[in-house]
């Protein structure tokens, strides 16, 4: 055993690794634009490079006449096509080529096809258009920008929330604070290019495309193109890399698919790493302000959140996370308020925890500030005020482990070694300051389909029509499947990633691995039901054993008295030679059209705040040591821990990873990334991944991941809490405390760079 | 060209870069194209044994050379490298994209003798980006195929 395959505790599965790993290491894995597809010709976007307007003139004679170029799709050229829908499926409602407003820089103007990519790319770069311009709003500030209150706005954010009397208790609050905070505009940048592979036979049509929602896409795409769902297909086996940029779909899927249809053979896209920054969504700035009041003893009477969040001119995106800041802490009252302000930009979109890695980057550092005000430990300022139940509605928590956290974290870290004294820590020329922060995600679940098929020889297929980002969902439905059935992960092979599966919700929301498990353990029971009966059965090779208790186990069916038959003799009693399951899981509290809806491509999410009964939320400490040259103010973070307790633990291998790269990206939020804005245009102005900051190897040193025991069987059937979005909440704000500690300096604007620390 | 062991006769646009001509040409699309743009390394080859991102090369700048990508590291009887066994030893990857190059580029930073310390392997590999971040992870591997590399 090495670090990457930590030993499972109580309630955690075994390391076992990753079933496609072999496919990974030796190039094998087919990612969507590596599979191969006969005469395929080559599509290249042509963009705008004005920010508002209208296109007044389209120059295509140029790239027309290019040796190769076989046709150009513009505008005007969506005829019969409905323009994209914004909302879960749908990353926007601009339908770039339906008409000739611009509503962003960067926006589609064309698609140039051509025998070969380099024919199409010259292609692209002859296409010109004259434009009717108007001054872009670029952000917040921005003349023209349009703000509005957010509640209602999205189904996803229904209402701010005014808990007990926040105003009387803050203005008699002892200590107290208000402060603003923000974060930058920030894009996912997978490593993976965006691409649509679209091939027509005759009226059906196949996708090749990173995604995150198959089913949902074959919906959308099918609207959007006017013709039956069951003509579409969208194949994704793997995905290199998604963090929600793949949720959505983009106008561009439609687009490549008439292109296909009009030359008449498979059309492949492979949009540039500088048109993905305009094309694809993104996280949008943030701004806060937060009041904290407490008593002297360290206890919060009064709580406000406002939130403002950047989205483009015509559709509500919204990501709230006062539901998760609101409900974080025992707070006597709390009030909370969300705003949207609409500017010349495209449409933005979930973000590896979208709503928590801003807001509780806010809360936990204005935490901080709090504890420095009330001269008080971090932690011991958030023991204080641990809930019992959570503030806004009175519920439980179905399961909450932060203070386990929190010691378990601290012991790792050796937080009993700083000294609380601002700048008093120091080797040689580094100023050594140290940091903490809470981590929290909402657990949820959604309908999900699966088949499983067990054969006399012990093989295992687990069809699911889920995507592995890189999550090691594949790993852990194959882990299911087998521990349920007795047979060796060798003999489990899972098909994933292509529509014509069993429908599974969207990849996102940290869902997947309780939303699949569940649905393959569902599938799996129902594959040993109808084993059981045979072996026990009259003619069964267990004929006798009664009512006992049965299971599988190295391909056998046992019972609780040490007798067992071998699968092939129930099997034989039975005279068939496989064994076929189709399960559909729903979540409790589903509405009764849930499964319906998850057909029709809408996951229905349950969990988070949603549930009756109780809240449920995954939590973590993360505690973060940063050095801070004295002359340079070069910031270093050389070692990190998190504390994680997230219910059942699949596999502490890929759960391990999963939060070691969150808490990854917490260090990029803190110290590399933003997407720079040309304020005057609306324009992004670092559109690559070199002057683009994202957390190399030399800026990564310790990280240290612990997971915490944890049981919660009121999650869901599976007792998993999703993982894959909690590491990198919070260590923003680990961070900058950490920075407070060295320097004295709070920074409240993300990232945090050298100019911020150089006096 | 010679490309993992095979010659190939190719002609091809004098615009297309060894990437595109390995993926798109020859079919060997375990080479990845993360940026085009030489920021990413996912397309990291090995020409004549040295490290080269190949979406910056010409593929007619390689005539006569051999060019080995991550479909050419198993031997024979397909037995996987030991620098492919560490990485999935040491869980040196999330989703898998970046993989073929950080192999390559990890196999590379050995023989050209920058993987003596785990500071000096961050510091030779910063090229390839991971936005799974499986940094530690990767170090890791790179330290197990070394040593078992060294005894071989
Ligand atoms: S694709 Fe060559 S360095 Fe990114
Ligand atoms: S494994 Fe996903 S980018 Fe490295």
């Amino acid at each position: 055993m090495n670090q990457a395959a930590p030993a499972p505790k109580e309630n955690m599965g075994n390391p076992i690794p990753r079933v496609d790993a072999g496919l990974k290491v030796t190039g094998q894995a087919g990612y969507p634009a590596d599979l191969a597809v006969a005469n395929v010709a080559y599509g290249v976007l042509a963009t705008s490079n004005i920010a508002k307007g209208r296109i007044s003139a389209l120059r295509l004679d140029k790239a027309r006449a290019m040796p190769g170029v076989l046709d150009i799709v513009s505008v005007g050229d969506m005829d019969g096509v409905d323009k994209p829908k914004f909302g879960n499926t749908g990353a926007s409602s601009i339908g770039p080529l339906h008409d000739r407003t611009i509503f962003h820089d960067g926006q589609i103007i064309a698609l140039v096809v051509a025998e070969t990519f380099e024919a199409a790319e010259e292609g692209a770069m002859q296409i010109s258009a004259d434009y009717t311009q108007e001054t872009p709003s670029a952000s917040f500030d921005s003349a023209g920008a349009e703000m509005e209150p957010a509640a209602g706005k999205s189904p996803l954010f229904k209402e701010d929330v005014n808990a007990g009397d926040f105003e009387a208790a803050y203005s008699t609050a002892a200590v107290k604070i208000d402060q603003t905070y923000s974060t930058p505009t920030q894009h996912h940048n997978p490593i993976e290019l965006f691409s649509t592979t679209a091939m027509w036979q005759g009226d059906k049509l196949t996708i090749y495309e990173p995604s995150q929602n198959v089913t949902g896409w074959k919906i959308e795409l099918a609207r959007q193109l006017n013709i039956d769902p069951v003509n579409v297909r969208i194949v994704s086996p793997y995905i290199g890399g998604a963090f929600g940029s793949k949720g959505p779909m983009t106008a561009r899927t439609a687009i490549v698919a008439v292109a296909a249809r009009r030359v008449r053979r498979p059309v492949r896209c492979v949009v540039s790493r500088m048109q993905a920054f305009n094309t694809q969504t993104y996280r949008a700035e943030t701004r806060h302000r937060i009041r904290i009041g407490a008593g002297k003893d360290g206890r919060i009477t009064a709580f406000a959140h406002e939130g403002w969040e950047v989205t483009s001119r015509p559709d509500p995106y919204v990501v709230g996370g006062t539901s998760a800041t609101g409900r974080m802490y025992d707070y006597g009252s709390v009030l909370t308020r969300v705003s949207l302000v609409h500017a010349d930009r495209n449409t933005p979109g979930y973000m590896r925890s979208p709503p928590e890695t801003p807001y509780v980057y806010a809360l936990e550092n204005a935490m901080d500030e709090m504890a420095v005000a009330l001269g008080m430990d971090p932690v011991q300022f958030r023991r204080i005020n641990e809930p019992q139940k959570e503030p806004i509605g009175g519920k439980p928590f179905s399961s909450r482990s932060l203070i386990n956290c929190y010691d378990q974290a601290a012991e790792a870290f050796g937080w009993s070694t700083r000294d609380p004294a601002v700048g008093s820590m120091r080797d040689g020329d580094w100023l050594v300051g140290m940091g903490c922060a809470t981590a929290i995600y909402p657990t949820a679940a959604a309908p999900c389909a699966a088949r499983v098929r067990l054969t006399a020889d012990g093989q295992v297929r687990v069809q699911c029509g889920s995507h592995e980002i890189g999550t090691g969902v594949r790993t852990v439905a194959a882990q299911m499947a087998a521990e349920r059935l007795g047979v060796d992960i060798d003999k489990v092979a899972v098909e994933m990633g292509d529509s014509a599966l069993p429908p599974a919700p969207v990849s996102g929301g940290s869902i997947s691995t309780a939303s699949v498990c569940s649905a393959v353990l569902k599938a799996c029971e129902a594959v040993r039901e109808k084993l059981f009966v045979a072996a026990a059965g009259n003619d069964g090779p267990l004929a006798g054993s009664g009512n006992a208790k049965l299971d599988m186990t190295n391909e056998k069916v046992v019972t609780e008295t040490g007798k067992s038959a071998k699968l092939a003799d129930v099997f034989k009693a039975m005279q068939i030679g496989a064994i076929e399951e189709y399960a559909e899981f729903a979540p409790n509290g589903s509405s009764p059209e849930a499964l319906k809806k998850l057909y029709a491509g809408q996951a229905e999410f349950h969990g988070g705040d949603q549930d009756k009964d109780s809240v449920k939320y995954a939590f973590g400490a993360e505690f973060v040591e940063v050095r801070i040259n004295s002359y340079t103010r070069e910031i270093r973070v050389p070692r990190m821990v998190g504390a994680f307790a997230a219910g059942r633990i699949m596999n502490t291998r890929t759960a391990r990873s999963q939060l070691m790269g969150g808490m990854i990206w917490g260090i990029g939020q803190a110290l590399h990334e933003a997407t720079e804005i040309d304020q005057r245009h609306a324009r992004y102005v670092n559109r690559d991944l070199q002057d683009y900051l994202v957390p190399v190897n030399a800026d990564i040193k310790a990280v240290d991941v612990i997971l915490v025991p944890e049981v919660d069987h009121e999650v869901n059937p599976a007792g998993v809490k999703g993982l894959g979005e909690l590491g990198n909440v919070g260590t923003a704000a680990a961070v900058a405390s950490a920075v407070y500690h060295a320097t004295g300096r709070r920074i409240r604007d993300l990232p945090i760079r050298i100019d911020d620390l150089i006096t | 060209m010679r490309i993992n062991g095979q010659v190939y006769n190719l002609g091809l646009d004098n615009r297309t870069s060894l990437l595109d001509a390995l993926r798109d040409h020859v079919g060997l699309t375990g080479t990845k194209k993360g940026c085009d743009h030489g920021q990413c390394g996912a397309c990291t080859v090995l020409i004549d044994g040295k490290r080269v991102l190949s979406c910056l090369s010409f593929a007619v700048m390689n005539e006569g050379r051999e060019v080995t990508t991550v479909e050419g590291l198993a031997s024979a009887d397909d037995s996987l490298h030991p620098m492919q066994q560490a990485f999935i030893d040491n869980d040196a990857f999330q989703c898998g994209y970046c993989t073929p190059g950080q192999i390559m580029s990890a196999i590379g930073c050995i023989s050209e003798g920058h993987a003596g310390s785990e500071d000096d392997i961050r510091e030779y590999m910063s090229g390839n980006l991971c936005r799974c971040a499986a940094y530690p992870n990767i170090v890791a591997a790179i330290l197990q195929a070394r040593d078992e590399m060294r005894r071989a």
